[in-house]
């Protein structure tokens, strides 16, 4: 205390504005944020470890329940790098289904992280009506992979399952389905007052201090950066598939829901893309040589990029596997973004990054 | 002696008490499940703000150890003892004519905002960081929506009383039988902008979306209440949906106090039905509509429009 009017402010690391535990310790002044203190290591399970004790099949199963949102993305870029790391090229078809799979995900992904904004807010028919909307996407996902959140689309060598015609058709219906409604939301994250003067100037993060921090994926793009593994390293089919790369220049939690929204229109389009021009033949291709090697993927997630490293000795179980998740970028920018808030927006400026605090830990 | 123990009826059966909150459970449900249907969910059913308040009565009372003891048992009873007090207050047109003839304006002006002093008493009293925040929050929310509440019955009373001739009229009865006469307020074009900012001092006074600020769960937990529980928990949620029917039937008695006709039963459902009426136009629909504020924000809200609406009232008042 020290005889200023300041105190501290416990928040979580169970709180009803996060999805997942994380602490932070506040000192609060009135109503306004001083110092922000994070502690995390709640949901630590481990996974590296785990990992280097399972063959690479097992793996692909492990790292998918890394975390559920952006799950697809862990499956897939572990695909990436073990078949780097084996020398192995994937089949055509193959390609252009990964992206399908991650493209469905990120529009999830997005979907749900502006209807938990709406949450925070206390905006209850929002965020119904944003969920309601992402159930197509979930519906999707089941009627194609059989899964509502962990689809295991992606295996070593390729894909798992195919999307035949009937499939196909069923998805460009649910798109056509769900692209107008998705037009709606984001006019309504763009105008509505109440969303507007919510998140508006909420969580700045300047230019500057967004390359210094090394911030990645949707917050990189909301603070104007052109940041995009697609377009960056291209991977899978996304090197043959025309999109925009979408920035925001309001460095505000209000241009990161705009960069998530207007995304999902690339990924609608990049879907189609797919499903027009996904050539026939296999979907997986033979396992290479297991030998002494290592290897790196990258991928983007949802929430940004993912790395992957590997070490293989020549055996099935893999000698080092390692990840390092978008979230584990963005979180530093947290100081910057709460510099001064108000303990009002500490929960929204937290959602604004899309925290993924299971990825985080591992 | 009897006068005294029809006051005390008045304040237990009807209009306070039973009757009161009878009526405000009954909105508190259709409200739940008019957001509901708003948001395509089924919503409760109608009797589940009864077992609510039902199940909470058969709790343990839990007590913090760093909580002030009797401070903080205090708060509930005082929000529900007031509140059932000034629903004896509340005249029901055709009905019930108020429970005093003199002053009773100024009475239930003095009587509302105790439920907002007991939960600020009750957080204070709980030692809660949480709770403090709420309470600072609570604090500021009752300075912005009573500055514009005073303004507008000092309007009601200021037009009342010079029509006939008193200067200023605080008897609700009498300022009821002069809308018998006149016609009601609601429809008068200079107390227009004082109905108006009664509509907006509604969700702010019973802390519903876009004001549920001092409570807003994702921010502070529940705020004043985190700490409460139980039969305590429960005193509060009643003296607040008793609060729903004293500032709904204060709305209605100052604005649209019409009767249809001389049978008191069909007055009373008639009552009820413009309360209901007031209710969704002002809480429901507003909730499903909207976010929620930040303090500074609601309280410059609250200055900016119901405030000078109010104020705009008062001054055509005055110079007409």
């Amino acid at each position: 205390m020290s005889g200023t009017k300041t105190f501290s402010m416990p928040l979580g690391p169970v709180h009803v504005a996060l999805e997942e535990p994380v602490y932070f310790n506040l000192t609060v002044e009135g109503e306004i944020v001083r110092k922000t203190h994070l502690t995390s290591g709640h949901v630590h399970r481990g996974m590296e470890a785990l990992a280097m004790r399972r063959n690479i099949f097992q793996n692909a199963t492990l790292v998918e329940r890394v975390c559920s949102l952006c799950s697809n993305s862990h499956s897939f870029t572990y695909a990436m790098v073990v078949e780097n790391a084996l020398c192995m090229h994937i089949p055509e078809r193959a390609r252009y289904l990964r992206v399908i799979a991650e493209e469905t995900k990120r529009i999830a992904s997005h979907l749900f992280n502006t209807a938990i904004q709406a949450h925070i807010i206390g905006f209850h028919s929002l965020f119904m009506h944003v969920m309601e909307v992402r159930e197509l996407m979930q519906d999707m996902k089941e009627t194609v992979y059989g899964n509502r959140m962990n689809i295991a689309a992606n295996c070593v060598g390729g894909a798992k399952q195919d999307i035949n015609l009937k499939k196909q058709e069923y998805i460009l219906k649910q798109l056509e389905l769900i692209e107008p409604q998705i037009r709606e939301i984001q006019d309504i994250y763009a105008n509505d007052p109440m969303v507007h003067t919510r998140t508006y100037g909420l969580g700045l993060l300047p230019v500057d201090d967004a390359i210094a921090l090394g911030v990645v994926g949707p917050v990189a793009r909301g603070s104007g950066i052109t940041d995009d593994c697609r377009k960056d390293s291209p991977y899978a089919a996304y090197g043959d598939l025309d999109f925009n790369v979408i920035t925001e220049t309001g460095c505000c939690a209000w241009s990161r829901v705009q960069v998530r929204l207007r995304e999902c229109y690339e990924s609608l389009s990049l879907i189609r893309q797919c499903i027009d021009r996904m050539p026939e033949g296999d979907i997986r291709a033979p396992l290479g040589k297991l030998t002494v090697n290592s290897a790196v993927a990258r991928t983007e997630a949802p929430r940004g990029e993912v790395f992957y490293f590997i070490r293989t000795n020549g055996t099935d179980v893999p000698e080092r596997l390692k990840w390092r998740v978008p979230s584990y970028m963005n979180w530093e920018a947290l100081s910057v973004m709460m510099k001064d808030c108000n303990v009002a927006d500490v929960a929204l400026i937290t959602n604004s990054i899309d925290p993924c605090v299971s990825c985080t830990e591992r | 002696m009897l006068d005294t123990i029809l006051a005390i009826l008045h304040m237990c059966i009807f209009p306070g008490g039973v009757f009161a909150l009878a009526v405000a459970l009954f909105f508190k449900a259709l409200d739940r499940r008019i957001a509901a249907r708003v948001q395509r969910r089924v919503g409760p059913p109608l009797i589940q703000p009864v077992l609510d308040i039902a199940k909470l009565l058969t709790k343990e009372t839990l007590i913090p150890r760093t909580a002030h003891r009797a401070a903080f048992i205090m708060a509930p009873v005082l929000a529900f003892t007031g509140m059932a007090v000034c629903a004896a207050f509340i005249p029901v047109p055709g009905v019930y004519s108020g429970l005093t003839n003199m002053g009773d304006l100024l009475v239930i002006l003095y009587l509302l905002p105790i439920p907002a002093i007991a939960l600020m008493l009750g957080a204070a009293a709980s030692s809660n960081t949480f709770s403090s925040v709420g309470f600072s929050r609570e604090m500021l929310m009752t300075l912005a929506y009573e500055l514009p509440l005073i303004m507008i019955l000092l309007a009601v009373a200021m037009l009342v009383g010079k029509e006939t001739g008193v200067g200023a009229e605080f008897s609700l009865a009498n300022i009821l039988s002069y809308q018998a006469a006149n016609g009601s307020l609601g429809f008068h074009p200079v107390m227009l902008p004082a109905f108006v900012a009664y509509m907006i001092f509604l969700p702010g006074t019973m802390g519903v979306a876009p004001f549920d600020i001092p409570e807003a769960e994702q921010e502070v937990l529940e705020g004043p209440l985190l700490e409460y529980g139980g039969p305590l928990l429960a005193l509060y949620q009643i003296g607040s949906a008793l609060k729903t029917f004293v500032v709904l039937g204060l709305g209605v008695a100052l604005f649209f106090p019409g009767t249809l006709c001389d049978f008191w039963p069909v007055n009373l459902v008639w009552f009820v039905v413009k309360c209901f009426l007031l209710m969704l136009v002002t809480l429901t629909v507003v909730k499903a509509a909207t976010g929620r504020f930040r303090i500074d924000q609601a309280f410059w809200f609250y200055i900016k429009f119901p405030a000078v609406l109010a104020l705009i009232s008062l001054v055509l008042v005055w110079w007409l």
